[in-house]
């Protein structure tokens, strides 16, 4: 660095002549008195614009936006990590409502017959026994039992019911 | 025009410090205010003059700075010195304000002070190059002030404050919210710069 310092001592002699620029004589004789009276005429409360109270408050923030600025690239990944984040919310949402449906299965039977039983469409077996002399039997299944197996096969030894459908004797 | 300041105001009385004119200035009390604007006010014109080269900029500029640092004191926690803090906000105000002029440059240069031609390393430098003193030092602030905007704010910013102004490198990290190492490329590639654009004047040793 030395060697640096020496290689600029032309240009900081140069620089010097800055030091010589001065603004018209008695320009500082009422500098101050010019800032308070802006001050009492009542410019410093509204002077403070809403960025500069969140600089003021919560500079991360503003450090935040000035690094998105300067790299426009890192704002699209940031939008592409919070769409991904979304979707994977979304999507262990929807996991942990079929668990928790699989969990009710399991541990109370009621709840997935009274669920099944509600969820038959009445109506649609009505027309369909209309069209081919066919009705659903409506017999109230007591013997069924809950069939909690893996991939949905029966176990050897689970009680169960088939539905059958019979001709209509008339 | 750059000369250090003195922390202590002889003219203040009971030569009050400047933490005690910030408390006072904090609950309102314009009178201290005005003690510091005073204490600071010639250092933060100079730093925007050197930054925009324009005066009337300058001077709007170093007005508007005092008047948000009055209106943000109550967020002033004292991590650093007052004036740092106050260099800060001036810092950002022009850094800002470069930004929207958009390399605009229009050039409102000071007049030099009666000292110039007794600096003898300026009258080395000028005596060298032309016959007539006066017209080869305004010539020189011309072209010394159009090499110093061809550099980018940071850049300008930190030759500004260490080879005009004479602040340390920690200092200036402080006020531009960097490291010292980034002030210390920056100011070696602002010379680097510097020297090219005024080889005539400047060449390497």
């Amino acid at each position: 660095m030395n060697e640096n310092e020496h290689n600029f001592e032309e240009l900081k002699k140069l620089l010097k002549l800055k030091q010589h620029e001065v603004p018209p004589p008695g320009y500082f004789n009422n500098f101050s008195g010019q800032v308070v009276s802006r001050i009492r005429a009542g410019e410093a409360g509204g002077a403070q614009t809403y960025v500069e109270r969140l600089q003021s408050e919560a500079p991360w923030v503003v450090n935040l936006l000035r690094i998105f600025e300067t790299r426009p690239g890192l704002i699209g990944g940031f939008a592409t990590s919070l769409c991904l984040l979304l979707v994977l919310v979304v999507v262990f949402a929807d996991r942990s409502d079929v668990a928790s449906k699989n969990l009710l299965t399991v541990s109370d039977p009621s709840a997935t017959m009274g669920s099944s039983v509600a969820s038959m469409p009445v109506p649609s077996l009505v027309a369909a026994s209309d069209s081919s002399g066919i009705v659903a039997s409506t017999n109230p299944v007591t013997s069924l039992q809950p069939v909690a197996t893996l991939f949905g096969q029966p176990a050897s030894g689970s009680l169960f019911q088939p539905a059958g459908f019979a001709p209509a004797s008339q | 025009m750059s000369e250090p300041v003195p922390i202590v105001d002889a003219s203040m009385p009971a030569g009050m410090l400047e933490g005690d004119l910030v408390r006072r200035a904090r609950k309102g009390d314009l009178d201290a205010y005005d003690e510091l604007v005073k204490r600071y006010q010639q250092r933060i014109y100079a730093t925007i003059y050197h930054m925009t080269s324009n005066h009337e900029d300058a001077n709007d500029l170093a007005q508007d700075a005092f008047i948000k640092a009055y209106s943000a004191l109550k967020s002033f926690k004292g991590g650093s010195t007052f004036y740092t803090w106050l260099y800060r906000i001036a810092v950002n105000k022009t850094i800002n304000f470069l930004k929207q002029r958009k390399n605009k440059y229009h050039y409102s240069l000071n007049d030099l002070d009666f000292n110039t031609e007794n600096n003898p390393d300026l009258v080395a430098l000028i005596s060298e190059k032309t016959p007539v003193r006066e017209a080869g030092l305004t010539e020189l602030q011309k072209k010394l002030n159009e090499a110093l905007m061809k550099l980018s704010e940071p850049h300008r910013m930190v030759v500004v404050l260490h080879d005009v102004q004479g602040q340390s490198h920690e200092e200036i990290a402080e006020i531009m919210d960097c490291n010292i190492g980034t002030v210390r490329s920056r100011l070696f590639y602002a010379r680097q710069q510097l020297q090219s654009y005024l080889s005539e004047y400047a060449k390497p040793a």
